[in-house]
């Protein structure tokens, strides 16, 4: 590999990792919060397979720059993460986590159908692995947001509240890197374009079925990576703060 | 006020192809579909299997032993019932142990209701019903199942999770401390 693309593969790699971070942090607060006991322990369930997948990648990025994974998140400042903006914001209520998770999942299915076949050998056989566990999050994802779109008025009223406030934020996961189109032509990541377009052809007809409306503003807050909201400051606070507490710490 | 808490869901697992649904304990949903995800979630989110069933409880039709000797005129009654028969599943429950013993399905049975069914089962031999203290009777149509396809992301990602045995957890017994962990490990595969 050269050194182009090794570099911009590192970036790849740690945008992704970042994005499943975050996102299952956001989720894991809610953690002993959620509205039923059945639903608190699905919704860990998902956050912890985030996290693994964020685990996944971490260590692909360690295997060509040498960072450890720990190090990645929980010493690094906010300007420093490389998520989108999109799963940083605060949780909301139970229809924005719930939406903001279907809207992520219907993404990274789609990504991981892609990534298996990628001619990254460690990436594609990464993405194999965490494939099953993106289908079952999407089900459970979906279901839910049949039920509050079609549920009651309040159900609808939130869902859709939450809709047209991630709606914009969530085409910032379609935005590529700068370079990237290396490793689009090199086959070992999928053309975003293309992607997004997948992903509206699935999530569209899905959100109107539910008695949604799709907002017409589709234009993401940020196309870069280095730029987040203040919420991402509050959360690392909370993240960060136990490993920072002790560095040599064993655990 | 009125209650908000949703339906009860009986959740019944199958460990693999040769032994017999589990009923494994319990979930609340809205709906089948949700109850099957959560009885997922919960249950099987690291133990193995290979289907998941789930009813609603107040789908089940339940007896045990005392509650029958305890209605001498329960029979009498169950008789006079007519009508089309369909399929009914029974589940027992054979031992008394206080842990790890489960209802379990036991076969099947055509009746027009779940009473006859149940007197079925017990007269006609098939259930060793002398060693049964719970029966389950439930009609086919109420049991909501996971399908062939859904394997491999309802059931396959367990097999890849740590923690899978309470013996990965960092906790160092004075069995283990005596024995070694890979002893342990090599008792919980067996």
């Amino acid at each position: 590999m050269n050194q182009a693309i090794q570099q911009i593969l590192t970036q790849k790699l740690l945008a992704l990792a970042d994005d499943e971070l975050i996102l299952a942090h956001r989720n894991s607060e809610w953690i002993g919060h959620a509205p039923i006991l059945e639903e608190d322990i699905a919704l860990a369930n998902i956050a912890q397979d985030e996290l693994g997948h964020a685990n996944l990648w971490f260590e692909l990025h360690q295997t060509l720059t040498g960072d450890d994974p720990d190090e990645l998140a929980f010493f690094r400042e906010a300007a420093q993460f490389r998520n989108v903006q999109f799963v940083e914001l605060p949780r909301g209520d139970w229809a924005f986590t719930m939406l903001r998770q279907y809207l992520f999942d219907a993404y990274e299915l789609l990504l991981l159908d892609q990534l298996q076949y990628g001619r990254y050998q460690p990436l594609a056989q990464a993405c194999a692995k965490v494939r099953n566990e993106e289908i079952y999050h999407l089900r459970h994802t979906s279901s839910w947001i049949k039920r509050l779109g079609l549920g009651t008025e309040e159900s609808n009223r939130r869902t859709q509240a939450a809709l047209d406030e991630l709606w914009p934020y969530a085409q910032q996961l379609f935005v590529p890197l700068p370079g990237e189109s290396i490793l689009v032509d090199e086959k070992i990541v999928p053309n975003l374009g293309r992607l997004h377009e997948s992903w509206l052809e699935r999530v569209r007809p899905f959100l109107t079925a539910a008695h949604l409306t799709i907002p017409s503003n589709q234009t993401p807050p940020t196309n870069n990576r280095s730029n987040h909201t203040h919420h991402l400051t509050t959360l690392l606070a909370d993240m960060q703060k136990v490993a920072r507490l002790n560095r040599e710490a064993v655990w | 006020m009125s209650d908000t808490q949703w339906p009860r869901y009986e959740v019944f697992k199958q460990d693999n192809p040769q032994k017999p649904h589990e009923a494994v304990g319990s979930v609340h949903a809205p709906d089948a579909e949700l109850a099957l995800q959560n009885g997922r979630d919960v249950f099987v989110r690291r133990p193995s299997a290979v289907s998941l069933w789930v009813v609603k409880a107040s789908n089940i039709f339940t007896m045990t032993r005392e509650e029958l000797e305890a209605t001498p005129d329960f029979w009498p009654k169950v008789s006079k019932a007519a009508g089309t028969p369909t399929t009914f599943h029974l589940f027992t429950k054979t031992s008394q142990r206080r842990s790890m013993t489960f209802v379990r399905h036991a076969g099947q049975i055509e009746a027009v209701t779940p009473e006859l069914a149940l007197r079925d089962a017990i007269e006609n031999g098939r259930f060793d019903a002398d060693n049964v203290w719970v029966w389950w009777v439930v009609a086919d149509e109420f049991i909501h199942r996971s399908q062939a396809d859904d394997i491999d992301s309802l059931f396959a990602p367990a097999v890849d999770k740590t923690y899978r045995q309470q013996s990965h957890y960092g906790f160092v017994s004075p069995r283990r401390q005596k024995h070694g962990r890979e002893k342990l490990d090599a008792d919980e595969r067996r």
